[in-house]
């Protein structure tokens, strides 16, 4: 039973290595890691921009996404259905399907696009466009994950609450939401990574300012490989430990 | 107090009941399992919705329309204890007092005296995720009683827990029933913890009807129908 176990857990092993192992290309020899100031600036810079202009989409992507995902979960099968569904289209569309799609329609050729661009905001290449393309990459993932966590809060906690006295407003408040929140964590999560990593909708509709991913592209066909290392590093350095330590609190909190 | 009359459609047949009940009166709702107990309870708590008829509360209107929960002056206590797992059990006793209320040295008082009767106080700072299911449902009727309610409706509150602790909970809801003066429906598959409960009178319900309502020794000398008798022979 015991060597059985082992082969599993080798078995196990192997996998997560295999799984982990296009990290160990951070220690490939790819020459001098360059980081000078023609490097430097711009990489830093879509830091900035990339950490600073997801935090806007994000906190865009809970301040609509939660009420939303708040009213599909009280709706029945049928009509829940319906807004999944919809929700779902933008996740599955192709990024680079998803911006040249976003570009026409928020651009002089769509009808909200030229009633932004007579109020003077700019829908492409502008700070605006870049978060606007994370918005609509990152909700569906945020609202669906949203869904489920507050499917997973018992609904007799919730009739109880307001039989104590709750408005419908602070039972949300007050039960489902800290109950809820791990689950709702681990779906801002997801939404971060895939919207500060977005790279084929942001290039066609936010070329400038540049994004980390942008950045690293373009760092790639200029300088090459020596070039990306170092804003490589910093990519995931800044992207992964928040969702990763989301996650890891949501499972622990499961299998407590 | 209670005035009601309502119909509420099941999958395999329809609940009808009728029922007045006067302060500080208490009933038993009697049956063999799946006769619609649990959902006449459901229907006045307010957790599912009659289809037709009507709910009267002391003058207020439960249905129709449906009174929103957070209205109703309903204490509901069900098989589950239904405690919120994120707080403690301090928080949970005091859920149901307003923020502008939470100094009032009546709710202060009346808080001591429900954490000391039911023996509380040993639980009292902890989480309520971490407490016994004895001490759970000692907490859930605690956390119904802080508010006083006019109405309290159990659903088998006592299921699953030891004759001890049973016959504790009894005496404290009889207790509190007489002081506070609150009326009271139970239901429960064991004829001898609602005749303890509600000594008054009991109601019997198969099939979602009400066959039979009055006093328990009326239904034991007359059980109106044979599964009756037959669940009235366990006693």
């Amino acid at each position: 039973m015991a060597i059985r176990r082992w082969i599993a857990r080798l078995g196990a092993a192997a996998f997560a290595l295999a799984l982990l192992y296009p990290l160990s290309a951070l220690f490939a020899h790819v020459g001098a890691w360059q980081w000078g100031t023609q490097v430097r600036g711009p990489a830093l810079s879509s830091v900035r921009v990339s950490l600073l202009l997801t935090t806007v989409a994000m906190l865009i992507v809970v301040s609509f996404g939660t009420p939303m995902a708040a009213y599909i979960a009280q709706c029945k099968a049928k009509e829940r259905l319906l807004w999944q569904a919809a929700l779902l289209i933008p996740i599955l569309v192709p990024p680079l399907a998803l911006g040249i799609l976003f570009t026409l329609a928020f651009g002089p050729y769509g009808g909200v696009g030229r009633l932004l661009n007579h109020w003077g905001v700019a829908m492409t290449n502008s700070a605006t466009a870049f978060v606007a393309t994370q918005v609509y990459v990152g909700m569906g993932y945020y609202v669906l994950g949203a869904v489920a966590a507050l499917d997973a809060v018992p609904p007799m906690l919730q009739k109880q609450a307001a039989l104590l006295g709750l408005t419908p407003i602070r039972v949300f408040f007050r039960v489902t939401l800290p109950l809820a929140r791990l689950g709702l964590a681990v779906s801002l999560s997801i939404a971060w990574v895939r919207a500060i990593g977005e790279f084929g909708a942001v290039v066609v509709t936010a070329y400038y300012p540049s994004g980390m991913p942008v950045q690293l592209w373009v760092d790639l066909q200029s300088f090459g490989l020596p070039a990306v290392m170092p804003l490589l590093v910093i990519f995931l350095a800044v992207a992964l430990p928040l969702p990763w330590l989301a996650h890891v609190l949501a499972q622990r909190r499961s299998n407590a | 107090m209670l005035n009601a009359e309502f119909a509420k459609r099941r999958r395999d047949f329809t609940v009808r009941f009728s029922l007045q009940l006067g302060a500080a009166q208490s009933v038993g709702l009697f049956g063999a399992s799946g006769t619609g107990k649990s959902t006449v309870l459901a229907c006045i708590a307010g957790v599912e919705q009659p289809d037709n008829g009507h709910i009267d509360l002391g003058g207020l209107r439960l249905f129709p329309p449906s009174l929103p929960l957070y209205q109703r002056p309903v204490g509901y206590l069900t098989q589950e204890p239904s405690l919120f797992p994120h707080l403690s059990v301090r928080e949970n006793v005091r859920f149901g007092v307003p923020k502008r209320e939470a100094s009032n040295p009546e709710y202060v008082s009346w808080i001591a005296t429900l954490k000391e009767r039911l023996k509380l106080a040993p639980v009292w700072n902890a989480p309520a995720a971490r407490i016994s299911g004895g001490q759970a449902r000692r907490v859930a009727l605690a956390r119904m009683l802080v508010r006083k309610p006019p109405l309290v409706l159990l659903d088998e509150p006592f299921a699953g827990l030891d004759r001890q602790l049973v016959r504790e909970l009894i005496d404290d809801l009889i207790f509190w029933s007489k002081s506070v003066g609150f009326s009271m429906i139970a239901v429960d598959h064991q004829p001898e913890v609602l005749m303890r409960l509600c000594p008054e009178s009991a109601m019997v319900l198969e099939q979602g009807q009400v066959v039979q309502r009055g006093a328990w020794s009326k239904l034991s000398s007359a059980p109106a129908t044979p599964l009756l008798r037959s669940l009235l022979a366990q006693l």
